[in-house]
């Protein structure tokens, strides 16, 4: 990609605590295999820093920035629901003699 | 072929048992199953759980509001199936999760709790082509050896046969599945979408009693099936159709049921036709009927009668596993999986265009 003026584009930070950095390492994972729909109109980056997921979207558009990160935060949710309720378990290991 | 020897199939017994969780999302139905491979050979459904969006009369499904819809069923349709099965995600080989073809944002909130669940337990994910999960399903309940399959549904309107490793499409609808002509007319006159549209369009079918002209569009081995949409809802225009059935004994009206059964025959009818020429094409003698409209009964009847006339049959599944399900993208994944076909997780995306011809079947001869 051609280098592009971002100066004026919008951006936007979000952080979001994790109870572990492992559990915020498994959302960078699960996230960020999906590509933005329009990566020409917004830049999008996923970290880990301590036990918290940090994403910044860089938008040409208002509305971009918007829907952007409202996607982003129903996916951030689905997977925080995801890993509170299997997580325990997962961790726990195999319990009794498998099948 | 008749008269070849039967190739051995790569496919060897399990040395173990082999289990799987299926999670099916690409259109309304929000499906998770586990299935078991045993080393005697045989295979078991464990569990099969389906939770189905379904929209006001009238109303078609958005994927924005149906990939809201699978978020929020995720997690009680999986512990369900889970439950149900008697096992905990520790004891699966394999998480298989529908690759696609379908609807883009359903589809990837599924995969996003397939990727999670990987990561979370350390298991492999296994990428699935929706039309071939609805094929190895079939083949696996009715036991059909070598058929041409009808895979019929909302999404996608095909004739498959097997050769050498691959599901090869021998016809196609040109434009819309006929699950979707059936759907879309199905909203034009208001019909409930529970349990669901093509199921309420049968019963009104059933009390049609006229046979009005429709275009019949076959093209070769094709079918085109959105003219024939539009000309069923013009008929809804004509000063003849009266939407509530009241009419004065022998006057000529249209109602809702002569249309649904009008549409159904002729539908149906080309669909058969389209089948018949890939059996004759390959000489086959067993017809499959796949995916959701493989419920419909009439279609059933009709494809019968025609595989009858060929010294055939045909083989349909029940609801449980014509609709859009999770246990057949276990089944399918887990065929996969023992052929060694593992999916990374950076390659775990989701795709809308996928097409059956695209996946090799290692499994078969």
């Amino acid at each position: 990609m051609t280098d592009v003026d971002h100066s004026s584009w919008h951006k936007v930070t979000v952080r979001i605590p994790f109870a572990s950095e492992k559990h915020a390492v498994i959302a960078k994972q699960v996230i960020e295999v999906d590509k933005e729909l329009q990566p020409q109109a917004v830049v999008r980056t996923i970290d880990v820093e301590g036990d918290e997921l940090v994403a910044t979207f860089t938008t040409l558009t208002v509305r971009l920035a918007r829907l952007t990160l409202n996607a982003f935060l129903e996916n951030v949710d689905l997977v925080i629901r995801t890993i509170h309720e299997f997580g325990e378990e997962a961790e726990r290991g195999p319990q009794r003699n498998a099948l | 072929m008749p008269g070849k020897p039967r190739k051995r199939s790569p496919l060897k017994l399990p040395e173990k048992p082999y289990i799987a969780l299926g999670l099916e999302g690409s259109a309304n139905k929000l499906g998770a199953g586990v299935v078991k491979h045993s080393p005697d050979g045989s295979t078991t459904v464990l569990s099969n759980v389906r939770h189905t969006y379904i929209t006001p009369p009238g109303e078609g499904f958005l994927p924005r509001d149906t990939a809201q819809h699978h978020r929020q069923w995720a997690m009680s349709v999986i512990k369900d199936s889970l439950q149900k099965a008697g096992i905990s995600l520790h004891e699966i080989d394999c998480i298989c999760y529908t690759k696609g073809p379908g609807m883009g944002a359903p589809l990837t909130s599924v995969a996003l709790v397939a990727r999670t669940l990987s990561l979370l337990y350390h298991k492999p994910l296994v990428g699935v082509n929706h039309c071939v999960g609805h094929i190895e399903m079939g083949r696996q309940i009715t036991g059909a050896q070598n058929p041409v399959v009808l895979y019929v549904s909302g999404g996608n309107t095909q004739v498959i046969a097997y050769s050498q490793q691959c599901y090869r499409i021998f016809g196609e609808t040109l434009d819309i599945a006929v699950g979707n002509c059936l759907d879309r007319f199905a909203r034009v006159i208001n019909l409930p979408n529970d349990p669901s549209p093509g199921y309420n369009i049968e019963q009104e079918a059933k009390k049609g009693k006229r046979l009005l002209p429709l275009p019949y569009t076959t093209k070769g081995m094709d079918v085109s099936l959105s003219g024939i949409l539009t000309s069923t809802e013009a008929y809804t225009l004509d000063k003849r159709f009266r939407p509530d059935c009241l009419a004065a004994e022998g006057e000529d009206v249209i109602t809702p049921q002569d249309l649904c059964f009008s549409l159904q025959e002729t539908v149906f009818a080309m669909l058969v036709e389209i089948t018949e020429r890939a059996m004759a094409h390959i000489g086959s003698k067993e017809v499959l009927i796949v995916g959701g409209v493989g419920c419909n009964e009439r279609l059933q009847e009709m494809m019968g009668v025609m595989a009858g006339e060929r010294g055939g049959q045909v083989f349909a599944t029940d609801e449980r596993f014509c609709i859009d399900n999770g246990i057949m993208i276990a089944q399918a994944g887990l065929l996969s999986y023992r052929m060694g076909f593992q999916t990374p997780i950076t390659k775990s995306t989701c795709t809308q265009r996928f097409r059956t011809d695209e996946v090799r079947v290692a499994w078969r001869a």
